[in-house]
Protein backbone atom coordinates (compact mmCIF):
# COMPACT_ATOMS: atom_id res chain seq x y z
CA UNK A 1 0.00 0.00 0.00
CA UNK A 2 2.84 2.44 0.87
CA UNK A 3 4.30 1.86 -2.60
CA UNK A 4 1.08 2.87 -4.22
CA UNK A 5 0.69 6.01 -2.14
CA UNK A 6 4.28 7.02 -2.79
CA UNK A 7 3.76 6.42 -6.52
CA UNK A 8 0.57 8.48 -6.57
CA UNK A 9 2.22 11.32 -4.69
CA UNK A 10 5.24 11.40 -7.01
CA UNK A 11 2.91 11.38 -10.01
CA UNK A 12 0.88 14.23 -8.62
CA UNK A 13 4.04 16.34 -8.37
CA UNK A 14 5.18 15.25 -11.83
CA UNK A 15 1.76 16.00 -13.32
CA UNK A 16 1.87 19.51 -11.85
CA UNK A 17 5.34 20.17 -13.22
CA UNK A 18 4.78 18.70 -16.69
CA UNK A 19 1.42 20.47 -17.09
CA UNK A 20 3.07 23.72 -16.05
CA UNK A 21 5.85 23.25 -18.63
CA UNK A 22 3.34 21.76 -21.12
CA UNK A 23 5.44 18.71 -21.84
CA UNK A 24 4.11 15.12 -21.93
CA UNK A 25 3.88 13.44 -18.54
CA UNK A 26 4.08 9.80 -19.66
CA UNK A 27 7.89 9.56 -20.03
CA UNK A 28 8.34 11.10 -16.58
CA UNK A 29 5.90 8.68 -14.94
CA UNK A 30 7.94 5.82 -16.39
CA UNK A 31 11.23 7.42 -15.37
CA UNK A 32 9.88 7.89 -11.85
CA UNK A 33 9.07 4.19 -11.76
CA UNK A 34 12.52 3.30 -13.06
CA UNK A 35 14.30 5.55 -10.56
CA UNK A 36 12.22 4.57 -7.54
CA UNK A 37 12.15 0.90 -8.51
CA UNK A 38 15.09 -1.44 -8.76
CA UNK A 39 17.56 1.34 -9.58
CA UNK A 40 16.48 3.46 -6.62
CA UNK A 41 16.99 0.76 -3.99
CA UNK A 42 13.49 -0.62 -4.36
CA UNK A 43 11.49 2.20 -2.80
CA UNK A 44 8.69 1.09 -5.09
CA UNK A 45 7.90 -2.59 -5.47
CA UNK A 46 5.23 -4.32 -7.43
CA UNK A 47 2.62 -5.98 -5.27
CA UNK A 48 -0.91 -7.26 -5.63
CA UNK A 49 -2.50 -3.87 -5.19
CA UNK A 50 -0.31 -2.08 -7.70
CA UNK A 51 -0.75 -4.96 -10.11
CA UNK A 52 -4.53 -4.68 -9.83
CA UNK A 53 -4.38 -0.92 -10.38
CA UNK A 54 -2.09 -1.38 -13.38
CA UNK A 55 -4.42 -3.93 -14.93
CA UNK A 56 -7.33 -1.55 -14.45
CA UNK A 57 -5.27 1.17 -16.11
CA UNK A 58 -4.65 -0.97 -19.16
CA UNK A 59 -8.27 -2.07 -19.40
CA UNK A 60 -9.64 1.44 -19.10
CA UNK A 61 -7.11 2.76 -21.62
CA UNK A 62 -8.35 0.24 -24.16
CA UNK A 63 -12.02 0.78 -23.28
CA UNK A 64 -11.49 4.49 -23.85
CA UNK A 65 -9.84 3.84 -27.18
CA UNK A 66 -12.86 1.77 -28.21
CA UNK A 67 -15.24 4.57 -27.24
CA UNK A 68 -13.44 6.90 -29.63
CA UNK A 69 -13.56 4.49 -32.55
CA UNK A 70 -16.42 4.93 -34.93
CA UNK A 71 -15.57 2.91 -38.01
CA UNK A 72 -18.31 4.51 -40.11
CA UNK A 73 -16.61 7.90 -39.71
CA UNK A 74 -13.67 6.79 -41.83
CA UNK A 75 -15.95 6.51 -44.85
CA UNK A 76 -15.76 10.28 -45.38
CA UNK A 77 -12.17 10.54 -46.64
CA UNK A 78 -11.33 6.91 -47.00
CA UNK A 79 -8.62 7.00 -49.64
CA UNK A 80 -6.45 9.56 -47.84
CA UNK A 81 -6.83 7.74 -44.53
CA UNK A 82 -5.97 4.39 -46.09
CA UNK A 83 -2.98 5.73 -48.06
CA UNK A 84 -1.40 7.45 -45.06
CA UNK A 85 -2.30 4.51 -42.82
CA UNK A 86 -0.65 1.93 -45.07
CA UNK A 87 2.48 4.02 -45.59
CA UNK A 88 2.82 4.43 -41.83
CA UNK A 89 2.12 0.75 -41.16
CA UNK A 90 4.43 -0.72 -43.78
CA UNK A 91 7.41 1.58 -43.34
CA UNK A 92 7.47 1.45 -39.57
CA UNK A 93 6.61 -2.21 -39.11
CA UNK A 94 9.25 -3.30 -41.62
CA UNK A 95 11.98 -1.01 -40.30
CA UNK A 96 11.06 -1.80 -36.69
CA UNK A 97 11.06 -5.53 -37.28
CA UNK A 98 14.29 -5.50 -39.31
CA UNK A 99 16.08 -3.35 -36.74
CA UNK A 100 15.01 -5.51 -33.80
CA UNK A 101 15.79 -8.78 -35.59
CA UNK A 102 19.23 -7.62 -36.70
CA UNK A 103 20.03 -6.39 -33.19
CA UNK A 104 19.56 -9.91 -31.92
CA UNK A 105 15.96 -10.23 -30.76
CA UNK A 106 14.05 -13.42 -31.50
CA UNK A 107 11.34 -13.53 -34.18
CA UNK A 108 8.44 -13.11 -31.72
CA UNK A 109 10.24 -10.45 -29.72
CA UNK A 110 11.01 -8.54 -32.91
CA UNK A 111 7.35 -8.71 -33.88
CA UNK A 112 6.29 -7.18 -30.57
CA UNK A 113 8.99 -4.51 -30.75
CA UNK A 114 7.92 -3.73 -34.33
CA UNK A 115 4.33 -3.26 -33.22
CA UNK A 116 5.35 -1.01 -30.33
CA UNK A 117 7.74 0.78 -32.70
CA UNK A 118 4.94 1.36 -35.21
CA UNK A 119 2.20 2.67 -32.97
CA UNK A 120 2.49 6.34 -32.07
CA UNK A 121 0.98 7.79 -28.94
CA UNK A 122 -2.54 8.97 -29.71
CA UNK A 123 -2.73 10.87 -26.43
CA UNK A 124 0.50 12.78 -27.04
CA UNK A 125 -0.21 13.46 -30.73
CA UNK A 126 -3.67 14.91 -30.05
CA UNK A 127 -2.55 16.89 -27.02
CA UNK A 128 0.32 18.36 -28.99
CA UNK A 129 -1.97 19.38 -31.87
CA UNK A 130 -4.30 21.15 -29.45
CA UNK A 131 -1.68 22.71 -27.19
CA UNK A 132 0.52 23.90 -30.02
CA UNK A 133 -2.57 25.29 -31.79
CA UNK A 134 -2.12 23.32 -34.95
CA UNK A 135 -5.66 22.05 -35.42
CA UNK A 136 -6.27 24.18 -38.48
CA UNK A 137 -3.24 22.86 -40.38
CA UNK A 138 -4.24 20.43 -43.09
CA UNK A 139 -1.60 18.01 -41.76
CA UNK A 140 -3.54 17.84 -38.49
CA UNK A 141 -6.42 15.99 -40.11
CA UNK A 142 -3.94 13.50 -41.53
CA UNK A 143 -2.35 12.97 -38.11
CA UNK A 144 -5.72 12.58 -36.39
CA UNK A 145 -6.90 9.94 -38.87
CA UNK A 146 -3.53 8.23 -38.75
CA UNK A 147 -4.09 7.73 -35.04
CA UNK A 148 -7.49 6.15 -35.71
CA UNK A 149 -5.94 3.86 -38.31
CA UNK A 150 -3.20 2.84 -35.88
CA UNK A 151 -5.81 2.05 -33.24
CA UNK A 152 -7.59 -0.24 -35.67
CA UNK A 153 -4.32 -1.99 -36.52
CA UNK A 154 -3.62 -2.41 -32.80
CA UNK A 155 -6.87 -4.35 -32.44
CA UNK A 156 -5.75 -6.71 -35.21
CA UNK A 157 -2.35 -7.10 -33.52
CA UNK A 158 -3.97 -7.94 -30.22
CA UNK A 159 -6.06 -10.60 -31.95
CA UNK A 160 -3.08 -12.15 -33.77
CA UNK A 161 -0.66 -11.99 -30.85
CA UNK A 162 -3.09 -13.39 -28.32
CA UNK A 163 -4.32 -16.19 -30.56
CA UNK A 164 -1.01 -17.93 -29.82
CA UNK A 165 -1.22 -21.69 -30.18
CA UNK A 166 -4.97 -21.97 -29.84
CA UNK A 167 -7.13 -23.44 -32.52
CA UNK A 168 -7.66 -20.36 -34.65
CA UNK A 169 -11.16 -21.23 -35.80
CA UNK A 170 -12.49 -21.83 -32.29
CA UNK A 171 -10.64 -18.71 -31.11
CA UNK A 172 -12.24 -16.45 -33.72
CA UNK A 173 -15.67 -18.05 -33.31
CA UNK A 174 -15.46 -17.27 -29.58
CA UNK A 175 -14.44 -13.69 -30.31
CA UNK A 176 -17.24 -13.23 -32.81
CA UNK A 177 -19.73 -14.68 -30.34
CA UNK A 178 -18.71 -12.25 -27.60
CA UNK A 179 -18.75 -9.37 -30.10
CA UNK A 180 -22.23 -10.38 -31.18
CA UNK A 181 -23.45 -10.40 -27.59
CA UNK A 182 -21.91 -6.97 -26.91
CA UNK A 183 -23.47 -5.44 -30.00
CA UNK A 184 -26.85 -6.98 -29.31
CA UNK A 185 -26.72 -5.57 -25.76
CA UNK A 186 -25.79 -2.10 -27.01
CA UNK A 187 -28.35 -2.22 -29.81
CA UNK A 188 -31.38 -3.63 -27.99
CA UNK A 189 -30.53 -2.10 -24.64
CA UNK A 190 -29.77 1.33 -26.05
CA UNK A 191 -32.69 3.09 -24.39
CA UNK A 192 -31.98 1.38 -21.08
CA UNK A 193 -28.30 2.37 -21.28
CA UNK A 194 -29.15 5.97 -22.07
CA UNK A 195 -31.69 6.11 -19.24
CA UNK A 196 -28.97 4.93 -16.85
CA UNK A 197 -26.43 7.42 -18.17
CA UNK A 198 -28.89 10.29 -17.81
CA UNK A 199 -29.21 9.85 -14.06
CA UNK A 200 -27.26 12.16 -11.81
CA UNK A 201 -26.68 9.80 -8.90
CA UNK A 202 -23.89 7.22 -8.58
CA UNK A 203 -25.51 4.80 -11.02
CA UNK A 204 -23.87 5.88 -14.32
CA UNK A 205 -20.34 5.69 -12.95
CA UNK A 206 -21.04 2.45 -11.10
CA UNK A 207 -22.52 0.95 -14.23
CA UNK A 208 -19.56 2.00 -16.41
CA UNK A 209 -17.04 0.53 -13.97
CA UNK A 210 -18.99 -2.70 -13.55
CA UNK A 211 -19.56 -3.13 -17.28
CA UNK A 212 -15.86 -2.80 -18.09
CA UNK A 213 -14.76 -5.12 -15.28
CA UNK A 214 -17.45 -7.69 -16.02
CA UNK A 215 -16.49 -7.79 -19.68
CA UNK A 216 -12.82 -8.21 -18.79
CA UNK A 217 -13.34 -11.03 -16.33
CA UNK A 218 -15.97 -12.76 -18.43
CA UNK A 219 -13.70 -12.83 -21.47
CA UNK A 220 -10.86 -14.27 -19.36
CA UNK A 221 -13.28 -17.00 -18.30
CA UNK A 222 -14.12 -17.70 -21.94
CA UNK A 223 -10.47 -17.67 -22.96
CA UNK A 224 -10.71 -14.71 -25.33
CA UNK A 225 -8.30 -11.78 -24.85
CA UNK A 226 -9.85 -9.31 -22.41
CA UNK A 227 -7.89 -6.50 -24.05
CA UNK A 228 -9.81 -6.94 -27.30
CA UNK A 229 -13.11 -7.38 -25.55
CA UNK A 230 -12.92 -4.15 -23.57
CA UNK A 231 -12.11 -2.32 -26.82
CA UNK A 232 -15.12 -4.02 -28.40
CA UNK A 233 -17.24 -3.00 -25.40
CA UNK A 234 -16.11 0.59 -25.97
CA UNK A 235 -16.98 0.42 -29.67
CA UNK A 236 -20.39 -1.09 -28.85
CA UNK A 237 -21.11 1.54 -26.18
CA UNK A 238 -20.01 4.28 -28.57
CA UNK A 239 -23.21 3.61 -30.51
CA UNK A 240 -25.25 4.85 -27.52
CA UNK A 241 -23.79 7.91 -25.80
CA UNK A 242 -19.97 7.88 -26.06
CA UNK A 243 -19.55 11.29 -24.42
CA UNK A 244 -21.36 10.19 -21.29
CA UNK A 245 -19.33 6.98 -21.08
CA UNK A 246 -16.11 8.93 -21.58
CA UNK A 247 -17.09 11.27 -18.80
CA UNK A 248 -17.82 8.40 -16.40
CA UNK A 249 -14.79 6.29 -17.34
CA UNK A 250 -12.30 9.15 -17.35
CA UNK A 251 -11.64 9.31 -13.57
CA UNK A 252 -10.84 5.58 -13.50
CA UNK A 253 -8.69 5.79 -16.59
CA UNK A 254 -6.76 8.83 -15.40
CA UNK A 255 -5.83 7.45 -12.00
CA UNK A 256 -5.24 3.81 -12.95
CA UNK A 257 -3.25 4.68 -16.06
CA UNK A 258 -0.78 6.80 -14.11
CA UNK A 259 -0.22 3.87 -11.75
CA UNK A 260 0.14 1.63 -14.80
CA UNK A 261 2.94 3.80 -16.20
CA UNK A 262 4.84 4.05 -12.92
CA UNK A 263 4.73 0.35 -12.16
CA UNK A 264 5.70 -0.43 -15.72
CA UNK A 265 8.76 1.71 -14.98
CA UNK A 266 9.36 -0.32 -11.83
CA UNK A 267 9.64 -3.54 -13.84
CA UNK A 268 12.22 -1.94 -16.12
CA UNK A 269 15.79 -2.71 -15.20
CA UNK A 270 18.34 -0.63 -17.03
CA UNK A 271 21.17 -1.79 -14.77
CA UNK A 272 21.29 -5.52 -15.34
CA UNK A 273 21.75 -6.93 -18.82
CA UNK A 274 20.51 -3.86 -20.62
CA UNK A 275 22.46 -3.33 -23.81
CA UNK A 276 22.78 0.41 -24.20
CA UNK A 277 23.80 0.12 -27.83
CA UNK A 278 20.66 -1.84 -28.73
CA UNK A 279 18.42 0.49 -26.71
CA UNK A 280 19.96 3.61 -28.24
CA UNK A 281 19.83 2.20 -31.75
CA UNK A 282 16.14 1.25 -31.53
CA UNK A 283 15.23 4.66 -30.11
CA UNK A 284 17.08 6.55 -32.86
CA UNK A 285 15.75 4.33 -35.64
CA UNK A 286 12.27 4.84 -34.20
CA UNK A 287 12.65 8.59 -34.75
CA UNK A 288 14.18 8.19 -38.21
CA UNK A 289 11.61 5.68 -39.39
CA UNK A 290 8.69 7.99 -38.61
CA UNK A 291 10.56 10.67 -40.55
CA UNK A 292 10.58 8.46 -43.63
CA UNK A 293 6.90 7.52 -43.30
CA UNK A 294 6.00 11.13 -42.48
CA UNK A 295 7.80 12.52 -45.52
CA UNK A 296 6.23 9.92 -47.81
CA UNK A 297 2.77 10.67 -46.40
CA UNK A 298 3.36 14.40 -46.83
CA UNK A 299 4.36 13.94 -50.46
CA UNK A 300 1.54 11.50 -51.29
CA UNK A 301 -1.30 13.23 -49.46
CA UNK A 302 -0.36 16.91 -49.44
CA UNK A 303 2.19 16.98 -52.26
CA UNK A 304 4.80 18.52 -49.99
CA UNK A 305 7.76 17.20 -48.05
CA UNK A 306 7.34 20.09 -45.61
CA UNK A 307 3.91 18.74 -44.73
CA UNK A 308 5.64 15.44 -44.11
CA UNK A 309 7.92 17.14 -41.63
CA UNK A 310 4.89 18.42 -39.73
CA UNK A 311 3.32 14.94 -39.72
CA UNK A 312 6.62 13.50 -38.48
CA UNK A 313 6.93 16.02 -35.66
CA UNK A 314 3.52 15.06 -34.28
CA UNK A 315 3.85 11.30 -34.63
CA UNK A 316 7.39 10.72 -33.26
CA UNK A 317 6.17 10.11 -29.72
CA UNK A 318 5.41 6.50 -28.85
CA UNK A 319 3.51 6.08 -25.64
CA UNK A 320 0.60 4.32 -24.00
CA UNK A 321 -0.05 1.65 -26.63
CA UNK A 322 3.61 0.72 -27.03
CA UNK A 323 3.79 0.23 -23.28
CA UNK A 324 0.56 -1.74 -23.32
CA UNK A 325 2.08 -4.13 -25.88
CA UNK A 326 5.25 -4.42 -23.78
CA UNK A 327 3.25 -5.21 -20.66
CA UNK A 328 0.94 -7.74 -22.29
CA UNK A 329 3.45 -9.65 -24.42
CA UNK A 330 6.98 -8.45 -23.76
CA UNK A 331 9.80 -10.22 -21.96
CA UNK A 332 11.77 -8.08 -19.45
CA UNK A 333 14.38 -7.30 -22.11
CA UNK A 334 11.73 -6.27 -24.65
CA UNK A 335 10.02 -4.21 -21.94
CA UNK A 336 13.23 -2.35 -21.14
CA UNK A 337 13.86 -1.61 -24.83
CA UNK A 338 10.33 -0.35 -25.37
CA UNK A 339 10.50 1.73 -22.17
CA UNK A 340 13.65 3.47 -23.41
CA UNK A 341 12.12 3.99 -26.85
CA UNK A 342 8.99 5.56 -25.32
CA UNK A 343 11.02 7.86 -23.08
CA UNK A 344 13.36 9.04 -25.87
CA UNK A 345 10.74 9.39 -28.62
CA UNK A 346 8.17 11.14 -26.45
CA UNK A 347 10.66 13.74 -25.23
CA UNK A 348 12.12 14.31 -28.71
CA UNK A 349 8.59 14.26 -30.14
CA UNK A 350 7.21 16.88 -27.79
CA UNK A 351 10.18 19.12 -28.59
CA UNK A 352 9.82 18.66 -32.36
CA UNK A 353 6.04 19.22 -32.24
CA UNK A 354 6.57 22.47 -30.40
CA UNK A 355 9.20 23.79 -32.80
CA UNK A 356 8.09 22.23 -36.10
CA UNK A 357 6.82 25.62 -37.27
CA UNK A 358 10.24 27.16 -36.71
CA UNK A 359 11.88 24.22 -38.45
CA UNK A 360 9.60 24.57 -41.49
CA UNK A 361 10.16 28.28 -41.77
CA UNK A 362 13.91 27.73 -41.40
CA UNK A 363 13.95 25.24 -44.25
CA UNK A 364 11.81 27.47 -46.49
CA UNK A 365 14.06 30.50 -45.84
CA UNK A 366 17.19 28.46 -46.35
CA UNK A 367 16.02 27.13 -49.73
CA UNK A 368 14.91 30.60 -50.78
CA UNK A 369 18.29 31.93 -49.83
CA UNK A 370 19.99 29.24 -51.88
CA UNK A 371 17.71 29.92 -54.85
CA UNK A 372 18.64 33.60 -54.68
CA UNK A 373 22.36 32.81 -54.63
CA UNK A 374 22.03 30.54 -57.62
CA UNK A 375 20.17 33.10 -59.70
CA UNK A 376 22.42 34.55 -62.41
CA UNK A 377 23.11 38.23 -61.97
CA UNK B 1 -24.88 31.46 -49.67
CA UNK B 2 -22.43 29.15 -51.41
CA UNK B 3 -19.42 31.29 -50.51
CA UNK B 4 -20.25 30.92 -46.84
CA UNK B 5 -20.67 27.16 -46.93
CA UNK B 6 -20.05 26.02 -43.37
CA UNK B 7 -18.35 22.67 -42.96
CA UNK B 8 -18.66 20.81 -39.72
CA UNK B 9 -16.55 17.79 -39.02
CA UNK B 10 -16.12 15.36 -36.16
CA UNK B 11 -12.47 14.75 -35.37
CA UNK B 12 -12.06 11.56 -33.35
CA UNK B 13 -10.41 12.23 -30.01
CA UNK B 14 -10.23 15.97 -30.61
CA UNK B 15 -13.75 17.35 -30.92
CA UNK B 16 -15.84 19.17 -33.50
CA UNK B 17 -14.53 21.45 -36.19
CA UNK B 18 -16.48 24.21 -37.95
CA UNK B 19 -14.89 25.92 -40.89
CA UNK B 20 -15.99 28.42 -43.49
CA UNK B 21 -14.46 30.67 -46.07
CA UNK B 22 -15.51 34.29 -46.27
CA UNK B 23 -16.43 36.08 -49.51
CA UNK B 24 -13.01 37.69 -49.50
CA UNK B 25 -11.24 34.36 -49.25
CA UNK B 26 -10.21 34.37 -45.60
CA UNK B 27 -10.83 31.22 -43.65
CA UNK B 28 -12.22 30.95 -40.14
CA UNK B 29 -12.14 27.69 -38.22
CA UNK B 30 -13.55 26.95 -34.79
CA UNK B 31 -12.74 23.83 -32.79
CA UNK B 32 -14.74 22.70 -29.81
CA UNK B 33 -12.16 20.45 -28.18
CA UNK B 34 -12.95 17.61 -25.80
CA UNK B 35 -10.96 19.38 -23.10
CA UNK B 36 -13.70 22.05 -23.08
CA UNK B 37 -11.53 24.77 -24.57
CA UNK B 38 -12.65 26.47 -27.78
CA UNK B 39 -9.96 27.32 -30.32
CA UNK B 40 -10.54 29.85 -33.06
CA UNK B 41 -8.21 30.06 -36.04
CA UNK B 42 -8.19 32.69 -38.75
CA UNK B 43 -6.22 32.33 -41.94
CA UNK B 44 -5.85 35.34 -44.17
CA UNK B 45 -6.14 34.69 -47.89
CA UNK B 46 -2.72 33.88 -49.32
CA UNK B 47 -1.16 33.32 -45.91
CA UNK B 48 0.43 30.08 -44.82
CA UNK B 49 0.23 30.18 -41.04
CA UNK B 50 -3.06 30.73 -39.25
CA UNK B 51 -3.28 32.67 -36.04
CA UNK B 52 -5.08 31.11 -33.15
CA UNK B 53 -6.83 32.07 -29.94
CA UNK B 54 -7.92 29.70 -27.22
CA UNK B 55 -11.01 30.54 -25.20
CA UNK B 56 -12.94 29.08 -22.31
CA UNK B 57 -16.62 28.32 -23.07
CA UNK B 58 -17.69 31.53 -21.31
CA UNK B 59 -15.26 33.63 -23.33
CA UNK B 60 -16.40 31.92 -26.52
CA UNK B 61 -20.05 32.77 -25.76
CA UNK B 62 -19.07 36.35 -25.10
CA UNK B 63 -17.31 36.52 -28.46
CA UNK B 64 -20.42 35.04 -30.05
CA UNK B 65 -22.56 37.78 -28.52
CA UNK B 66 -20.25 40.45 -29.86
CA UNK B 67 -20.28 38.92 -33.32
CA UNK B 68 -24.10 38.77 -33.46
CA UNK B 69 -24.12 42.52 -32.94
CA UNK B 70 -25.44 42.54 -29.42
CA UNK B 71 -24.83 45.51 -27.19
CA UNK B 72 -22.81 44.33 -24.28
CA UNK B 73 -22.97 46.53 -21.26
CA UNK B 74 -21.59 45.96 -17.82
CA UNK B 75 -24.68 44.45 -16.25
CA UNK B 76 -27.48 44.54 -18.81
CA UNK B 77 -26.88 42.76 -22.06
CA UNK B 78 -28.79 41.81 -25.11
CA UNK B 79 -28.39 39.15 -27.72
CA UNK B 80 -29.74 39.41 -31.21
CA UNK B 81 -30.36 36.22 -33.12
CA UNK B 82 -30.79 36.40 -36.88
CA UNK B 83 -32.45 33.53 -38.74
CA UNK B 84 -31.28 33.95 -42.30
CA UNK B 85 -33.54 31.15 -43.50
CA UNK B 86 -36.69 32.95 -42.25
CA UNK B 87 -36.61 36.17 -44.31
CA UNK B 88 -33.84 37.44 -42.09
CA UNK B 89 -35.96 37.31 -38.93
CA UNK B 90 -34.15 39.10 -36.12
CA UNK B 91 -35.07 38.47 -32.53
CA UNK B 92 -33.56 40.33 -29.62
CA UNK B 93 -33.33 39.10 -26.07
CA UNK B 94 -32.55 41.79 -23.51
CA UNK B 95 -32.00 41.71 -19.77
CA UNK B 96 -33.39 44.47 -17.55
CA UNK B 97 -33.05 45.13 -13.87
CA UNK B 98 -36.52 46.09 -12.67
CA UNK B 99 -37.09 49.73 -11.89
CA UNK B 100 -39.33 51.31 -9.26
CA UNK B 101 -42.05 51.75 -11.90
CA UNK B 102 -42.80 48.03 -12.05
CA UNK B 103 -42.01 46.82 -8.54
CA UNK B 104 -45.11 45.39 -6.88
CA UNK B 105 -47.03 45.15 -10.17
CA UNK B 106 -47.98 42.05 -12.15
CA UNK B 107 -47.23 41.40 -15.80
CA UNK B 108 -51.01 41.66 -16.39
CA UNK B 109 -51.25 45.06 -14.63
CA UNK B 110 -48.48 46.44 -16.79
CA UNK B 111 -50.12 45.20 -20.04
CA UNK B 112 -46.64 44.47 -21.34
CA UNK B 113 -47.63 42.43 -24.39
CA UNK B 114 -50.52 44.72 -25.40
CA UNK B 115 -48.50 47.92 -25.06
CA UNK B 116 -45.14 46.84 -26.46
CA UNK B 117 -45.46 43.46 -28.16
CA UNK B 118 -42.46 42.20 -26.20
CA UNK B 119 -42.68 39.20 -23.87
CA UNK B 120 -41.08 38.55 -20.51
CA UNK B 121 -39.71 35.02 -20.88
CA UNK B 122 -37.79 34.67 -17.66
CA UNK B 123 -37.08 36.42 -14.39
CA UNK B 124 -33.99 35.90 -12.32
CA UNK B 125 -34.66 36.30 -8.59
CA UNK B 126 -31.99 35.62 -5.94
CA UNK B 127 -29.97 33.43 -8.35
CA UNK B 128 -33.07 31.39 -9.12
CA UNK B 129 -34.63 31.48 -12.58
CA UNK B 130 -38.38 31.63 -13.13
CA UNK B 131 -38.99 30.57 -16.71
CA UNK B 132 -42.18 31.75 -18.46
CA UNK B 133 -43.66 33.73 -15.54
CA UNK B 134 -47.52 33.72 -15.50
CA UNK B 135 -49.53 36.97 -16.02
CA UNK B 136 -50.13 37.07 -12.25
CA UNK B 137 -46.38 37.23 -11.59
CA UNK B 138 -45.44 40.15 -9.31
CA UNK B 139 -42.09 41.91 -9.84
CA UNK B 140 -39.95 42.43 -6.76
CA UNK B 141 -37.01 44.66 -6.04
CA UNK B 142 -33.75 43.13 -7.33
CA UNK B 143 -35.39 41.03 -10.06
CA UNK B 144 -33.77 40.80 -13.45
CA UNK B 145 -36.17 40.28 -16.35
CA UNK B 146 -35.34 38.64 -19.66
CA UNK B 147 -37.44 40.16 -22.41
CA UNK B 148 -37.75 38.87 -25.96
CA UNK B 149 -39.00 40.69 -29.05
CA UNK B 150 -37.98 42.62 -32.11
CA UNK B 151 -35.59 45.44 -31.40
CA UNK B 152 -38.38 48.08 -31.80
CA UNK B 153 -40.51 46.22 -29.28
CA UNK B 154 -37.59 46.06 -26.88
CA UNK B 155 -37.02 49.81 -27.24
CA UNK B 156 -40.73 50.41 -26.57
CA UNK B 157 -40.52 48.19 -23.49
CA UNK B 158 -37.57 50.20 -22.23
CA UNK B 159 -39.36 53.51 -22.88
CA UNK B 160 -42.86 52.69 -21.62
CA UNK B 161 -42.66 49.91 -19.06
CA UNK B 162 -39.23 49.79 -17.50
CA UNK B 163 -39.03 53.55 -16.98
CA UNK B 164 -36.44 54.85 -14.57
Amino acid sequence: MESLILALFVCLVLALITKYLSIPAIPFYILAGVLLGKAGGGMLTNNEISQFFSEMGLIFLLFFMGLGLKPERIASNRSAVLTSGFIDLNINMIIGFAAAYMLGFSFTESLIIAAAFYISSTAMALTSLIENRKLMLRESDTVIWLMVFEDLVLIIFLAILSAGNQNLIIFFVKILAVLGVLYALAHYGKEFLISILDRDDELPILFTFAAVLTTASFSMYLGVPETMMVIALGVAFATTDPDAFEQHARPFKDVFLVVFFVFFGVTVDFSGGANWFVIGAISLIAIASKLISGLLTGVFIHGSALSGLEIWANTIARGEFSIALAVIYGSPLVGTTIAAMVIVTSIVGSFMAKYSGVLRRGIVNHSRHKALLRRPH
Amino acid sequence: MSAMALRSLNLPGVGTKYEFETDKGDTVAIFFTKTGAVQMYTLQKGCQTPSAAEMSPVEARRLGNILTGAIIEADQESVEIAFSALADLRITIHTFFVTAAVIGKTIEDLQIRAKTGATVIAVCRHDRNIINPPPTFVFEKGDAALVIGESDQIKKFEGEIMVE
